[in-house]
This record gives C-alpha cells, sequence and structure tokens, in this order.
C-alpha cells in the first residue's frame, strides 16, 4: 500500500478509515502501512483527533412550534392569489427531480435596474420637452440687438429708400 | 407500478405529496425536519437563521411537489435544496455569524444539548472554549468546503450523494473534502 497522501484514493481511504465505514480488509491495509510508514500514522492520529473533535459539536434542539410555523406559510401561500405563487416560483427557481437546480427564468433584480433605468430616461426625456431652451449660439438665426444698430447706417437706408420712391411722391414729402 | 414499488420510501410519500396526501408530507417533514435543521445549523452557526432556512427548505419541497419525479434518491435532491438555500443565505449575508453566549442559551432555554458530566464552571468554559474553535473552524471554511464537511461528517451521506448535492464530480468533491480537512486538522491540531 502506497503512503496516503501520495495515493489517489487516499484522501477516501483515509476519510472512511477515520468514519469507520472501510472494508475490514482495506481497514486492516491501512493499519498494517501506518505500522511501518511514521508520515502516516501522524495523518491517521489527526484525522481521528479532528473527526473525534468535530464530533462534540452538537446541534440545537428543534422548537417546538417548528412544524405550526411551516404549515402557517403554506397555508398564507395557498390563499394567496395564484398567479403570486407562479410569479413567486418563476423568480426563485426550483429542483429538477435529479437534484439539480433550475434557475429563474427572470430575476427581479435586473428588472429593478431596468425599471430604474426607464424611469430616469423617461423622466429625463419629460423634463427636456417641457423646459425651454436657450437658442444655440451657432445654430439660432440672427437677431437684431438695438443697442447694436448704428444710427448713420439708418440714415443712409433712408435716403436710399427716398431716391427709389417715385419723383411725384418725393414732391408731396416736400 | 413495480417501479414505483422499488422506490425508497421517502420517494414513495414525496410521489404521495404530488397526489395531494398532506399526511405524506408531514411524515417527511418528521423525518428529515431535525437533520436539515442540523444542516444548516452547522452551515450558517445562527439557531434562528437555521430554523428559517430549513422553513424555506420545506417550503421550496411543498411547492416543488407539482413537478417531483423520483429519479433520484429523496434525500439527495432535499440537501441538494437545502445546500442551495444555504449557499444563498451565506452570498447574500442574510445572517450574522457567531454564536450565542452561554447566557443567553441559559435564559431563552435552548441549550446546546451540554453534557451535564462537566462538573466545574472551569471545566465548563474550557470546554464551550474548545467547541467554540471547532465552531470558528468549520465556519472559516469556505462554504462549498463547509456544506462538503457538514454532510460528510454528520450526515453520512455517500460521495455520489454530496457530489450532487453540491453539483460537483465525485473526483472534484474528494479534493474539497481533501483541502478542508486538511485545513481543520491545521486549524485544531492544538486541542489535541
Amino acid at each position: 500500500m502506497t503512503c496516503l497522501n501520495k495515493n489517489k484514493q487516499g484522501t477516501e481511504i483515509l476519510l472512511d478509515y477515520c468514519a469507520g465505514t472501510l472494508d475490514a480488509e482495506r481497514a486492516g491495509a491501512v493499519e498494517q502501512h501506518a505500522l511501518e510508514c511514521g508520515e502516516c500514522r501522524a495523518l491517521i492520529a489527526a484525522q481521528k483527533h479532528l473527526w473525534n473533535a468535530l464530533d462534540e459539536l452538537e446541534a440545537p434542539e428543534i422548537p417546538a412550534d417548528f412544524d405550526a410555523r411551516l404549515y402557517a406559510r403554506i397555508a398564507r401561500e395557498n390563499a394567496g392569489p395564484a398567479w403570486k405563487n407562479w410569479l413567486r416560483e418563476l423568480s426563485s427557481g426550483g429542483f429538477a427531480p435529479d437534484g439539480l437546480f433550475w434557475q429563474p427564468l427572470f430575476s427581479w433584480k435586473p428588472v429593478i435596474v431596468g425599471a430604474a433605468a426607464v424611469t430616469v430616461l423617461a423622466v429625463g426625456l419629460s423634463l427636456h420637452l417641457v423646459t425651454p431652451h436657450a437658442p444655440n449660439a451657432q445654430n439660432a438665426p440672427a437677431q437684431i440687438r438695438p443697442e447694436s444698430v448704428d444710427a448713420e447706417q439708418v440714415e443712409v437706408t433712408l435716403e436710399d429708400l427716398e431716391m427709389l420712391m417715385p419723383p411725384a411722391a418725393s414732391a408731396g414729402r416736400m | 407500478m413495480e417501479a414505483v414499488a422499488a422506490l425508497e420510501r421517502d420517494a414513495q410519500l414525496m410521489l404521495r405529496v404530488r397526489e395531494g396526501d398532506e399526511g405524506s408530507f408531514a411524515l417527511l417533514l418528521h423525518q428529515h425536519r431535525r437533520p436539515v435543521v442540523h444542516f444548516l445549523f452547522r452551515m450558517v452557526q445562527n439557531q434562528a437563521v437555521s430554523e428559517e432556512l430549513a422553513q424555506e427548505v420545506f417550503l421550496r419541497v411543498y411547492r416543488s411537489r407539482a413537478s417531483y419525479e423520483p429519479t433520484a434518491k429523496f434525500t439527495t435532491w432535499l440537501y441538494r435544496i437545502a445546500t442551495h438555500v444555504a449557499l444563498n443565505s451565506i452570498r447574500d449575508g442574510k445572517y450574522e455569524r457567531g454564536q450565542e453566549s452561554l447566557e443567553e442559551e441559559i435564559i431563552e432555554g435552548v441549550g446546546r444539548q451540554i453534557p451535564d458530566r462537566r462538573p466545574t464552571v472551569e471545566h465548563n468554559m474550557l470546554t464551550e472554549a474548545r467547541l467554540d474553535e471547532v465552531r470558528k473552524a468549520i465556519d472559516a471554511l469556505p462554504a462549498k468546503q463547509r456544506a462538503a464537511v457538514v454532510m460528510h461528517k454528520y450526515h453520512e451521506l455517500g460521495y455520489d450523494q454530496i457530489s450532487k448535492a453540491l453539483g460537483i464530480s465525485e473526483s472534484a468533491l474528494k479534493s474539497v473534502l481533501f483541502r478542508a480537512y486538511e485545513t481543520l486538522r491545521a486549524r485544531l491540531a492544538h486541542l489535541a
């Protein structure tokens, strides 16, 4: 027999031996090997010690109302609307008969994140549409700013207009 | 009919639950609630949380009754659910690590089955400190290693069942167990 920590099945043999579940033949081989190998002897002793230490750790008693609380939860679920149970099933996943877990068809987390993102976009868009906008300096049409109009230029323009008028109209005005 | 007859007792009970037999569910609950609560307690080290998670496990069993097919051992399926619930709880940090004090246990009257053979207060304290170290060593393991050790050590499940419960191969499970026990041996070596 090879050493337990050098053998591919060593872990299983060590654990089963210390748990007392190894068959008699293989257990005898382990004991024989341990007599000759100090390293394996120490490993077995350490595992047995650990096994005993773990034995000391006991679990608490089950409260008397455990079943009653469970049945109350089941009753609450059964009394609720069917769609709620259906949604719960969808979002909590389930367990196939072979013991494998199937993932939920959807999770609430991305739904919530998506809903939040849509809300932010909608609010932003509505604000954008409602708020009056300042004209863009580059694209807005040029507007006359009264304080920048040159008085001399206005006068010249008026004179030009008079020249374009028919003579009678011009005389009448005179 | 022969296939059904060959089924293990728990699977037959679960099939009856599927048919609407509430009494069969009560039998399954009676038989498995203690190991499930204990498994979860050793996973989360918190009595209240382990009870809550165990309720969730049995609730899921009940919810899944309509789709149940006995293609695996019932306990494998049950521990698969329990493992999933425990790992989710640990991942989401839904429980606080740590243990209740002795005083709390006495007040609440839900002591941890401390043997009466301990004669002195000093001995009690030493024993409790030792247990606390064991609990902390288990609690410090990565969640999957912890689940593997708890199922292997306390629930005497076979490698095939544990590997299915954890969703890993048997060879991967043996590596997980090897690392976990190696870590525990190192952490608790001073208690020898």
